[in-house]
């Protein structure tokens, strides 16, 4: 699919999530699995939103590809924001507390790497690369 | 889809109808409802989410500000949700801490 590129800036999300919707339905993946994918893209473009761009003080766009192979599907967010790698975020303790315990937040990055079948991270010329990957035909 | 949350309050039971995708961008109206929701000091919060499409973490961190705020004994209801959503509230251990039913049940809920 041609690639879709908005701005860094939260009301940015739902384009992007419709974006994953449709190539989710264009590869035949069923709900259940289209809307884990689309759940793992948001919470990492709401990552790179809120502090890569904007708690960084920097602006800037995501860029958002989907690339349908035989087996799999691909979405790739690319943004120029500061480089954060979400596979170097400890796996949060909190998942066994009750809510009264818990701390708010820390769960965005753990949702979206469960969520996945295949989570790849890179960082080239500038550019962080969040690569998220779903077969096509389940296990 | 939009997010929109709208709310209603009888017998101390305190009621959020939630419609729509709930992402980072609309957490703050859900913030807000909640917040207007725990200054009637409800002894349980209701919230409906038959309508409720999309969840992300951010309604997550909500819930958790939702039952801080209110307080231990103010049980969260959560009704109807959609098996995605749901998926997400047993990903992350929210079952254990919330009532989850098919549908509204008044005979127990409004049986305080």
């Amino acid at each position: 699919m041609d690639p879709l590129t908005v701005p860094g800036t939260l009301s940015s999300l739902e384009p992007i999530r419709e974006y994953v919707r449709a190539a989710a339905a264009l590869s035949g993946l069923d709900r259940r699995r289209g809307y884990r994918l689309e759940l793992a893209v948001d919470e990492i473009a709401t990552n790179i939103i809120n502090y890569g761009y904007q708690r960084a003080g920097k602006t800037g766009n995501v860029e958002v590809r989907a690339e349908i192979h035989p087996d799999v599907l691909t979405v790739i967010l690319e943004d120029t924001a500061v480089p954060f790698d979400p596979l170097r975020v400890e796996r949060p303790d909190q998942i066994d507390l009750p809510l009264t315990d818990r701390p708010v937040g820390g769960l965005g990055v753990f949702l979206a790497l469960e969520s996945v079948d295949e989570f790849r991270y890179e960082y080239v010329d500038g550019h962080n690369r969040n690569i998220m990957v779903m077969k096509r035909m389940a296990a | 889809m939009a997010f929109t949350v709208t709310s209603d309050e009888k017998n101390g039971i305190a009621r959020l109808t939630l419609v729509g995708e709930l992402d980072a961008s609309a957490a703050n109206d859900f913030r807000t409802a909640i917040e207007e929701a725990a200054g009637l000091r409800p002894k349980r919060l209701v919230l409906m989410m038959g309508g409720l499409t999309f969840m992300a973490s951010a309604g997550l961190r909500t819930l958790v500000f939702a039952k801080q705020k209110m307080g231990a004994n103010v049980d969260i209801y959560v009704i109807a949700v959609q098996e995605p959503v749901r998926e997400t509230l047993e990903m992350t251990g929210f079952q254990h801490s919330v009532i989850m039913l098919d549908a509204y049940d008044a005979a127990e809920i409004e049986d305080l």
